[in-house]
């Protein structure tokens, strides 16, 4: 018999399973998004080692009796990327995002929390989805994340599955980006005015409103691409009448913003781990904000960048927009170093990773200028330097800034510590096996490899740092196994972490490990950037 | 609540330069190992590894990217230092109980540090637009080549000046296929597609161009040093993409001419009579498939003619079979057939030995056949 009780959380014969499976509280939702993002990279790792170990050799099909047809390795990458694109760094972010940026402006939970568990629930569902046409005739989408027709409306189901999969995540951030802004807009405590948002919160703002403008095109592009494989239309079809090039637009109106999607959270994961681990406000905390949304409006109008090579884009406004968009990323890179100047610094795994992030993506950023640099764009478009290049961006740069972020928040969630020794042996192997693996693919580049093929000549002399990479990709898959270990020890062992283990700055810290439900039973008074530090030092006046 | 300071001046710099140094000996070890020098290191950094390109245009190609790259490389040091020194030398000690200074930020800096990048990719983007130009400058072209890429192979058609075509190189690669090219003078590529994106890519020249369907891109170039160099398809285009590789052969002009003259004339004569097709001596049984034969091993007899039926069910993508000795002569080479399609090929007696077989047009296509 239905009851009405004023008490949530009367009802005890509720399994913790149901209470999960049901819940509509931002912090375990924001959980779920961590530990489903996890599960696809996990996936989407074990993909890339399909990939390296189909090119260790030239004529691996000769060597290894054959591991995969070259169909099957078209379907490994363009998973591969998808998993770890749409599913992993991508909801990642918003699962931070989501079980942080409530706490981080003292609000009880989303503006709209079941909107918020449908956007989480969408998800998994429509990974499945993607994932679903490994078992249906013709294999997977296997286009390319990019799927570019006339090609993927050749291939079969699987790239249906994976349109409606994506259409479906898409629907996801499109809902997540909404309650965001609603969220950061409507609900920020008394006395947490714009400039004094935690900058986490800063660019989950900029990065929602990415999301609200590009991912609906996205899905035009989806949609289109749909009717032209089943319902004969002709949008990118050149014998009929449409345009091969329209889709690259399209599809890159949103993807190159989806670029800043992924990596403007991971920044603000970075701005919240530097000053707290160097004892110091985050150095240029305006600045700072003007960069993220400099981004994101520039992020609008470099597109084209990925088309250098169409012979169908006016390539010097795109080449200068690319170059400046350096600029502000620069910024940013400036003011983490001066953050850390002369502080005092805790060499801590969140640290650690955080640094992690400063020297791989300044990388990714350097070698993106060859790519802007139009004539050499020529030279290494499709080619491995581009590969180099989105990994040293997308995982130098935001898988680093995840990890950061998991040993970062830990704590918070589950009211244990990480282990350090664990950690700092997982940044080592991930930090080497990274570098080992992404590095030469700048030389495969140069030497003229092209990107997603599954076989090259044994004359063209890329053996040997194929072999490098393939090593690489196993030391990273090694590294993953004492960061679950630690997940688990410390689920049930970790030191208690007690309300604000790390002497950090913003509202999470200001409220117990792991939060009650509805987040605060009180609030610090709010009168800088930093309430957290203010309230442990005394200080009330705004400085 | 408060905690202890997390990190001490114990262990942690030494077993951090500890790690450091092993993997930095490592890789050097691995480097020596695998016959690298530090010259072919610093090579590595450069395109086709310092060889450089081989066109007229890749030398502007190539002094941009060295401008990239210096400039690159002194930002990486001086930032990737400066991350490195705050770690190592800010660290905190048991001693820092007090707040380090709490600085804000710096109006001054910031605009230093916005200003200064802003004009280093300023004169970037002016330098590479000043190179674009070049690179795609037009230029009075006496041979002009219409490259057409289908799944999964190029052909060249040879164009005369009113755009006919004049003969078509059916077979991308290899001594008697590929895209010959006069040396020292410009050449005008249109290219073509037949079903999807490809992309005409030749390492040595630097460059790339997609090939769109229902959209002819066109570039020119000059290519100013006689040799052969391998292309290949840069933008996937399905199962056969990595098999999608052509040669250039670069050659003298009377070269050109007198080869151009004999392919035209071979085009216009009449067709030799196909090999009987009479089956003689055992059948081996060869398929296609995918871009790729159903088999990597085939086995006949010595000295004695045998016949290779040979099934070709990629439909409309050009396959043969030829055959090759140990030393890379061709002992065989049977007609291109389009499938879906079958036919026989007889093959003359062969010395007993280990030969390849390959498909002329699909040169990845290989396995080994053993005359015994």
């Amino acid at each position: 018999m239905a009851t009405t009780t004023l008490n949530p959380a009367a009802p005890a014969y509720r399994s913790t399973l149901y209470e999960w499976l049901t819940t509509t509280d931002h912090k375990k939702i924001g959980i779920m998004y961590l530990i489903n993002s996890m599960i696809f990279f996990v996936a989407g790792g074990a993909l890339a080692l399909v990939v390296r170990i189909q090119l260790v050799t030239p004529k691996n099909a000769d060597v290894v009796g054959g591991l995969v047809t070259p169909d099957f390795y078209n379907q490994a990458f363009t998973m591969h990327a998808s998993f770890m694109l749409f599913l992993f760094v991508i909801p990642i972010l918003a699962g931070f995002g989501n079980y942080a940026v409530p706490l981080q402006i003292g609000a009880p939970d989303m503006a709209f929390p079941r909107i918020n568990a449908l956007s989480f629930w969408l998800l998994p569902l429509g990974g499945l989805l993607m994932a679903s046409g490994f078992f249906v005739s013709g294999g997977s989408a296997a286009a390319g994340w990019t799927e570019y027709p006339p090609l993927s409306s050749q291939l079969g189901t699987g790239t249906d599955l994976w349109i409606m999969g994506l259409t479906l995540i898409g629907t996801s951030s499109i809902l997540g980006a909404i309650n965001f802004l609603v969220t950061i807009f409507k609900m920020r405590a008394p006395g947490l005015t714009l400039f004094r948002m935690p900058i986490l919160t800063w660019t989950v703002l900029v990065t929602s409103v990415l999301v609200l403008m590009a991912t609906p095109v996205l899905t035009s592009a989806l949609i289109m691409l749909f009717i032209d494989r089943n319902y004969g239309g002709h949008f990118f079809d050149p014998n009929n009448g449409g345009n091969a090039v329209l889709y690259q637009n399209v599809f890159w109106f949103y993807s190159h913003p989806a670029v800043y999607i992924m990596v403007l959270p991971a920044m603000g994961i970075i701005s919240e781990v530097l000053p707290v681990f160097s004892r110091k406000p985050l150095f240029g905390y305006k600045a700072f904000v003007f960069a993220t949304v400099g981004i994101g409006a520039l992020g609008f109008s470099v597109w084209a960048h990925h088309m250098f090579t169409t012979g169908a884009v006016f390539l010097p406004f795109f080449s200068l927009m690319t170059f400046l968009i350096a600029v502000p990323t620069g910024v940013k890179m400036f003011n983490w170093i001066a953050t850390m100047w002369r502080g005092q610094l805790s060499v801590s795994t969140p640290l650690l990773f955080a640094v992690g992030f400063l020297s791989m993506f300044l990388i990714g950023g350097l070698n993106g200028a060859f790519a802007a640099a139009v004539p050499v764009d020529f030279a290494l478009h499709d080619t491995y330097w581009v590969v180099a290049h989105i990994h040293y961006v997308l995982f130098g740069g935001s898988v680093f800034a995840v990890f950061a972020g998991i040993y970062y928040w830990f704590p918070k969630m589950t009211g244990r510590m990480l282990g350090e020794g664990l950690g700092k042996l997982q940044f080592i192997l991930m930090f080497i096996g990274f570098n080992l693996t992404f590095f030469p693919m700048h030389q495969l580049g140069l030497a003229g490899m092209p990107r997603r093929i599954a076989d090259y000549a044994s004359t063209a002399g890329w053996t040997e740092l194929n072999v490098l990479a393939t090593i690489g990709g196993f030391v990273i898959a090694l590294s993953t196994l004492p960061f679950f270990w630690n997940v688990l020890v410390s689920l049930r062992n970790g030191r208690i972490a007690g309300d604000d283990p790390w002497e950090a700055n913003t509202l999470e810290w200001a409220t117990s490990s792991p939060p009650p439900p509805y987040n605060f039973d009180h609030l610090p008074e709010i009168r800088s950037e930093r309430p957290v530090f203010d309230a442990r030092h005394g200080r009330t006046a705004a400085h | 609540m408060s905690m202890p300071p997390r990190s001490r001046t114990g262990s942690g710099p030494l077993l951090a330069g500890l790690i450091i140094a092993a993997v930095v000996l490592v890789g050097i070890v691995a480097l020596a190992a695998a016959g690298a020098t530090p010259a072919s290191v610093w090579n590595s950094f450069f395109p086709m590894h310092g060889t450089g390109g081989v066109t007229d245009r890749s030398t502007s190609v190539q002094n941009l990217y060295d401008i990239v790259f210096y400039i690159a490389v002194v930002i990486f040091l001086l930032v990737e230092g400066l991350i490195v020194w705050s770690v190592f030398r800010y660290r905190r000690k048991p001693t820092d109980t007090d707040l380090p200074p709490q600085t804000h930020g710096n109006n001054l800096i910031e605009v230093i540090w916005t200003i200064v990048p802003t004009a280093i990719v300023i004169f970037l983007f002016v330098a590479s637009w000043q190179t674009l130009n070049t690179v795609d400058a037009a230029a009075p072209a006496q041979v002009n080549v219409r490259a057409v890429a289908a799944q999964f192979q190029w052909s060249f058609d040879y164009l005369d000046e009113q755009g006919g075509t004049v003969f078509t190189q059916q077979l991308p690669s290899g001594e008697a296929g590929g895209l010959v090219l006069p040396v020292g003078e410009p050449v005008h590529i249109e290219l073509r597609s037949a079903d999807v994106i490809h992309a005409f890519y030749v390492p040595k020249f630097l460059f790339k161009r997609d090939v769109v369907p229902g959209k002819d891109n066109t570039f020119d170039f000059t290519v100013e040093e006689p040799g052969t160099y391998g292309g290949q398809c840069a933008e996937l285009c399905g199962s056969g993409h990595a098999a999608m590789v052509f040669d250039v052969h670069a050659v003298s002009r009377a070269e050109y001419d007198t080869w151009l003259t004999d392919q035209v004339a071979q085009a216009n004569a009449t067709p030799a009579p196909a090999p009987s097709g009479e089956a003689a001596g055992p059948t081996i049984e060869l398929e296609a498939l995918n871009v790729a034969f159903n088999t990597g091993t085939l086995e006949a007899p010595k000295d004695a003619p045998f016949t290779i039926h040979f099934k070709n069910d990629d439909n409309g993508v050009p396959h043969n079979v030829e055959i090759k000795d140990g030393g890379g002569a061709e002992a065989f080479k049977g007609d291109i057939v389009t499938g879906v399609t079958e036919t026989s090929y007889a093959v003359p007696p062969l010395p007993a030995g280990s030969y390849t077989f390959l498909c002329t047009v699909h040169p990845n296509m290989t396995g080994t056949l053993t005359v015994q």
